[in-house]
């Protein structure tokens, strides 16, 4: 038998090989990022008093206050008449606040999108600044300022949540208008339409199904944000919150909340299942 | 059956179909205007006190209030600013960290059990998101105290619900062969997540975490309205003392705040993607 010549083992590295996911310089980059960003946070809680004991023993003790001020709820409380219409109230405010928004919001979309829009130098900027004011402030600041002008009540509400929807809507729609194919656009304005004509024809049956669903779901969170306007004055099932939260009914603020998270699934639900149906009938 | 009569039937099954489409149509939009005309009779007629407003003048005088600044209350604003910018970015690290279970939890493809926490996890995301930032803010307060504590925790849970469902779509459509292969040379679960999925959903879920501080702000602007802490509060105070100027000066800081904010966002998800 002839002896099967065995390799030379191959020596063992004198170091063994390093693998690491971030080579050098990039590693440094990112590990100093995070570092900065961990100061900053050490700094923040500092800043504000806010000690990370406290903190996690507040959210192990979040449960326990629950369980025992908020439980059993008084479901017999959102069941009474005076609720069920202020429920009712909040639909309407949160449907013709987001009706007014969305229409509102399509010229300021259409201005402030710069691939369509009318005119770069005026409108454009208009439009931006418009769509950017009205989201930057919360819609329980324009609650407010609504109420100390318009006084308590419905009204105020709605106007509040018309903003907060031209803010929502706006930006959705001038993003998607900017998305649009630019070739229905280009042959209008080749063929000397107007800017006014080139947005209706050329652009709208671009954007119609989205527009559908983006309004749909511009509903869908001034829904949400509805719940609690009354919170401050505006109507609708946010007052009940206030007055309870106010006379420390506790068990009928949890009923209250309780019911605000159905509305709110109901009124995802409701939302989604339209989406859904618009995409199809494309 | 001639060619003329096969036409025939094509055009009218044409028109009909044509026809009922624009009766659709007419039928939506009347449901759609008679519901949205029963909405304006509730609120703007029936609910509102037009003498109470005052007519145009009524209106003009209560926004003319507005106008006239408070420039005495700007070095009061600069702590409250400060500290609202600092809330809203420890919030949003706190919903990061919260997210993660839940989105672990609420992913098809990585969670423990199908059956029961699956589930949870997809609830846990509804439920952060259905509950209002004040909601959550209330609840807090009532739980942890005044300050910015509670603040923090509201816009930390109110967070959790975007961040958690995007990253867990992401985690759902990552691609399996760089797991297999982690699986493969012999890497335990946490490898798996560390060197085969992380790298992955990293770009999106961060560039989703910037956009959620975007919002952030605007919402820890106004978490002192129900006791927590920053802006809100101060604006809640110059409006309960009627000081006008003061609560334009509020908002313009409140502005100011959120549009460095946007630039910031901008900057660093340009720097992601």
């Amino acid at each position: 038998m002839t002896e099967i010549a065995n390799p030379a083992p191959t020596p063992p590295p004198t170091s063994p090989p390093t693998w690491s996911r971030f080579k050098y310089p990039d590693s440094l980059y990112k590990y100093g990022t995070l570092l900065v960003v961990l100061v900053f946070l050490t700094y923040s809680l500092n800043f504000m008093n806010v000690s990370i004991p406290k903190m996690l023993g507040a959210l192990g003790g979040l449960v326990g206050v629950i369980a025992d001020r908020y439980y059993p709820p008084d479901l017999a409380y959102i069941a009474d008449k005076g609720y069920l219409s202020s429920v009712v109230d909040t639909l309407q405010m949160s449907f013709l606040g987001g009706v007014a928004g969305v229409f509102l919001s399509i010229p300021l979309a259409w201005f402030s999108a710069y691939n369509v829009s009318p005119n770069r130098h005026i409108l454009l900027p208009i439009g931006r600044m418009g769509v950017i004011s009205c989201r930057a402030i919360h819609e329980t600041i324009w609650t407010i300022l609504f109420v100390s002008v318009l006084g308590f009540g419905m009204l105020a509400g709605v106007s509040a949540l018309t903003m907060f929807c031209v803010g929502f809507a706006g930006k959705l729609f001038s993003d998607e208008i900017e998305a649009i194919d630019m070739g229905p656009v280009e042959a209008m304005r080749s063929a000397g339409a107007n800017p006014f004509q080139v947005f209706i024809f050329a652009v709208v049956p671009q954007v119609r199904v989205a527009f559908t669903g983006i309004a749909i779901y511009t509903w869908d969170v001034a829904f949400r944000a509805a719940t609690v306007v009354g919170f401050f004055g505006g109507g609708g099932m946010g007052w009940y919150l206030k007055r309870n939260v106010q006379q420390l009914e506790n068990l009928r603020v949890g009923a209250i909340v309780l019911s605000i998270i159905a509305m709110v699934l109901i009124a995802e639900f409701i939302s989604g299942w339209l989406r859904s149906a618009v995409n199809k009938a494309k | 059956m001639t060619i003329a009569q096969s036409y025939s039937v094509a055009l009218t099954r044409q028109v009909d179909m044509r026809r009922s489409r624009q009766i659709k149509l007419v039928l939506g939009w009347g449901v759609f205007l008679l519901f949205a005309a029963w909405c304006a009779n509730g609120t703007i007629i029936e609910d509102t006190d037009w003498s109470r407003i005052g007519g145009r003048s009524g209106v003009l005088a209560s926004v003319g209030r507005y106008i006239s600044l408070d420039i005495g209350l700007l070095p009061e604003l600069i702590i409250p600013t400060i500290e609202t910018f600092m809330m809203a970015c420890v919030g949003t690290v706190l919903g990061c960290f919260f997210s993660l279970p839940v989105a672990w939890l609420g992913a098809a493809n990585v969670t423990p059990s199908k059956r029961i926490l699956y589930p949870l996890g997809r609830f846990l995301m509804v439920l952060s998101r259905s509950v209002h930032e004040i909601v959550w803010a209330l609840i807090f307060v009532s739980a942890v105290g005044l300050g910015a504590l509670p603040g923090i925790l509201a816009i930390a849970m109110r967070s959790v619900g975007f961040i958690s469902k995007i990253t867990a779509e992401a985690i759902e459509n990552i691609d399996a062969k760089p797991v297999e292969a982690i699986r493969a040379v012999g890497g335990n679960d946490f490898q798996v997540m560390y060197y085969g999925i992380l790298p992955q959903i990293y770009p999106v879920v961060l560039a989703t975490v910037i956009f959620e501080w975007d919002i952030n702000i605007r919402r820890s602007a106004v978490m002192g309205l129900v006791g927590a802490g920053g802006l809100g509060l101060l604006f809640f105070r110059q409006m309960n003392s009627f000081n006008y100027g003061g609560v334009t000066m509020v908002i313009l800081a409140i502005l100011m705040l959120i549009i460095l904010g946007e630039v910031i966002s901008h900057y660093l998800r340009k720097a992601v993607i």
